[in-house]
Order: structure tokens, then sequence, then C-alpha cells
């Protein structure tokens, strides 16, 4: 796990980022937003295909206790979705990076465009001092 | 300033997650609330719910005075017997909902919501003019612990307490010489007791408990069981403006009692002749969940909204109670729609509780 909190950028809004070196990123939830959700229980992932702006709310998780939107960190086009967390939500309590993640993107945006919108991400450790 | 129960740290040291709910930072969950949840119905959990209100009514005057405030009728209780009320307004609108036991003659100890039981209080003082009566809110002198769940027979026999004991009574006991009031009720749908005692010997009780085999069980599952056993939770399910008759509670309000009482007139016509809304359990057809607000659908009209909703781990579906236009055709059987997301779920009308009830006594 700590290979990957060196590597992927975090949102305010929890969500991280990983850059797959191949034109991807992998998006998914932070650990701290799996463990303030508690027990997950549903998953509502969009197909792939759709295009959605960075901010813009692309899916939705349940746990017990609350119901949260999920937002996308950077414009882009869904590649690939995580069907198995969305049969079984409860992957992500255990791990929210390599059975866990939510969607795979396609930036949308010309490179000037996609650093801006990365440079408003955060690196893991200041996501975390920023959450407590 | 968000109070905390003489237990809170308890909670800390057992690493429960902690919230503020109602004024009060109490523990939502310890573990899981669905490993929670399963521990109360196949074992037993403890639940401090010392937050809630303790107040005490005496005098020549207390049985007259209490049914001035409620539908229900405090003359039929006996002593140790305890009674499911509402306080109501004139309007029928409910206040708060309690439990009303008589400890002995001219003795009464009624639990409060922990949100509601210091306006409960004032409204109790405004209205005991003229009442030979004595009214005390004891509330920050005693700590509540409730064992719940099919194994806490065997908890209560262990802590010396003898379960020969009614649903819905209330009796003195002592625990290694600590005097304890021991009540055989709970918000789980499950067997169980609600054991009171002076803040102090809280501590060492709960500790007690938890080595009998008793899980710690935070408000998180506290909410799921009593959601699936269809039991109200204030300021959700029940307000000012829904009467018992409205929220399902026809069954707990006294149909021939003669004395007065607020809101009388309205609960009495809407018993004889109907209400405009009403309170109906559904189960969603699909996987989403249904929550608190959330609009509901039948034919294509917005019909009501959900008041709560959520899991049901023992059926594995997701329930909800709602308050709906009283329409015969929404029965057990009918399909609603729930918007979620602004979309329309399919849900089925159930019957309530969404489980067998498995509460234990006679």
């Amino acid at each position: 796990m700590s290979d990957y909190t060196e590597k992927i950028l975090c949102a305010k809004t929890h969500e991280y980022l990983l850059d797959n070196n191949d034109k991807t990123y992998t998006v998914g939830l932070t650990d701290y937003a799996v463990e303030q959700l508690g027990d997950i229980v549903f998953l509502e992932l969009p197909a792939a295909g759709v295009e959605f702006r960075k901010g813009e709310n692309f899916a939705a998780v349940e746990s017990v206790k609350a119901a949260s939107e999920i937002y996308m960190p950077i414009s882009g086009r869904v590649v690939e979705v995580n069907d198995a967390v969305v049969d079984s939500p409860e992957i992500l309590n255990e791990d929210n990076y390599e059975k866990g993640w939510l969607v795979k993107v396609e930036s949308t945006s010309d490179d000037t465009t996609l650093a801006a919108e990365m440079a408003d991400l955060m690196e893991y450790e200041d996501y975390k001092e920023e959450v407590g | 300033m968000t109070r905390q129960t003489i237990l809170h740290d308890k909670h800390v040291a057992l690493g429960a997650k902690m919230v503020d709910f109602a004024g009060w930072h109490m523990p939502v969950q310890y573990s899981s609330i669905i490993e929670e949840h399963k521990a109360v119905r196949d074992g037993a959990g403890l639940f401090d719910v010392s937050h809630m209100g303790e107040i005490f009514v005496d005098g020549a005057g207390a049985k007259d005075f209490l049914n001035t405030l409620v539908p229900q009728d405090v003359a039929k209780l006996t002593d140790g017997k305890a009674v499911y009320c509402q306080l109501t307004n004139e309007r029928g609108g409910i206040l708060d909902d309690l439990i009303i036991y008589k400890l002995e003659e001219n003795n009464y100890l009624i639990i409060c919501n922990a949100s509601r039981y210091e306006s409960d209080f004032a409204w109790m003082v405004a209205a005991a003019a003229g009442f030979d009566v004595k009214l005390e809110n004891r509330s920050d002198e005693f700590a509540l612990l409730a064992v719940q769940g099919p194994a806490a027979v065997q908890i209560i026999e262990k802590l010396g307490v003898s379960t020969d004991q009614q649903s819905f009574s209330i009796k003195p006991a002592t625990i290694d010489g600590v005097p304890v009031w021991a009540s055989r009720t709970g918000y789980t749908g499950e067997d169980g007791w609600e054991l009171m005692v002076e803040n102090k010997y809280a501590p060492e009780l709960w500790d007690k408990i938890l080595t009998l085999g008793a899980k710690p069980i935070g408000l998180g599952a506290r909410d799921t069981l009593r959601l699936e056993a269809a039991l109200h939770l204030y300021g959700n399910d029940l307000d000012e403006y829904t009467t018992p008759v409205e929220a399902g509670l026809s069954w707990s309000v006294a149909k021939d009692k003669a004395a007065d009482y607020n809101g009388k007139t309205v609960i009495m016509n809407q018993l004889a002749n109907g209400t405009d809304k009403k309170l109906i359990g559904i189960k969603m057809l699909s996987k989403q969940i249904a929550r608190h607000d959330y609009e509901v659908f039948f034919n294509g009209e917005k019909v009501g909204k959900v008041t709560s909703g959520g899991v049901s781990p023992m059926t594995g579906s997701n329930i909800a109670l709602c308050y709906v236009k009283n329409l015969k055709e929404i029965c057990p059987g009918t399909v609603v729609q729930v918007m979620i997301r602004e979309k329309l779920h399919d849900a089925q009308v159930v019957k309530r509780p969404f489980i067998e009830k498995r509460s234990g006594g006679k």
C-alpha cells in the first residue's frame, strides 16, 4: 500500500488518481474515505466510454451509514470499469487500490490543461494532513 | 459544548469511532455496523444509552397528571409495569416517545430521548400546575446500559439478577451490592434488559457485562437494529406534526380511556375516520438504498417521503419506513418507487416489522 501512497494524487473530495504510465489513470477512493464510510454496501459506476469533466459527479457509493457522491479528479473518458467491485462492494473495505479501484480513464485534455488539473490535486501526505 | 456519558473513556479505549449525536459525543461503531448488528441478533450486545433522559414523577397526583400527557392509559399500569407512550401536543402531534414505568404507587419513571428530555421536562413542569406531583429531571445522575439479544438472558442471570421477569416490566435488583433498576425493554426487536445505575457504578458494570460475553454496540447498529424491527426514531419517523395514528401506533393508543389528554379530540377523530397520511414499510427491489427524505411515488404521482431507510443485514434487502398519502391501494404487496439520485427505483410495500419479533418474557 505504501507503494501506492507514494504514487497517487488525492482530491479534497477523497478520490485518488494513479498514473498507469500508459496514458490511462486509475481512479479510486482514498483509504481515509473508505474508513469514514465504514461498511460499504453499494457502488454505482458509469459505463465505459462516458466522458466526465474534472469535478463532475461520476459515481456513487453507499455505506450502511451514508450515501456519497464520487467526483472525477481529471477530465477524462472512462476506458475500464471495475465490475468486480460493483458486484462485491465490500472489497473496498479491505483493499481500495489493487482490487478496490473504481474506473480507469484517459485524459480528454491537452497537456497544459491536464497539468493544471493535476496541480490541483495533493500528494498523499499533504492530503492526509489536510483531512487530519 | 458536546456532552459525554460516564462511559466515554471506555468507548475511546475500545477504539470506537466517535460522533456527535443529539449534543453527545457517542460511539457510532466499535468494529463494523454489520458485524455489531449480527452480534446482537445472534448473541448479545451491550449499548451505552446513558444519554437518554430519566424523569421521576412522584406524588398522589402522579397518575392523573401523567394521564393528561399521553394517549395511553397510565391508570392501567400495575406496580413494576411499563408502557410505551407518546407525549402529545394539543394537535395530537408527538413531542417525544417515552416509556413510562410505574415503580410503585404514586412513583413513576419516564425514559425520554436524549434530544428531547430537556424540552419534555419543561413541558411537564408547565403542565403540572394544580397537580399534587413532584417532578425531577435526574438524567445527569444515571447511566443506562442496554443488554440486548438472545443471549442477554444468560448474561443477566450471571449478573445475579433473576430473569423471571415479564417483558415491559421493571424491578429493583442488586449487582455486586450495587442497586440497579432492571427493565426488560429495549430498542432492537430482541429480548433484552436495560439497567439503570448511578453514574459512579456504571464503568465497572460495563466492564463486567463485556467479560460475560456481550459485544459493545454503537449507535450505527442501534439504528439498523431498530429499523429492522420497525421501531420509530424520534426526529425521523415521529415529530410534532405527526400523530400516533398516522405513525401506525394506534395499537398503543387507549381506545376506552376516560381521562382527557392533549390531542385526544384529534386522535379519537382519526381513529374513527382515518388519516391523510400513513406510515408504511418498504423493501427495495433493486440494490439502491432509500434514505431519509427521499421522495416516494405511486402511479407516477409523488405520494410521500422516506423517513428512515437503510440496510437490513438479516433479510439482505434494503428497507425503509415512509409516510405516504393514505390510499387504500398502497398496501403490502404494492409496488411503489423511490427517487434515488434522480432516478425512480421500485420498492415493494411490506408488513412491519421487517423481521419477526423475538422479544422474550411474557
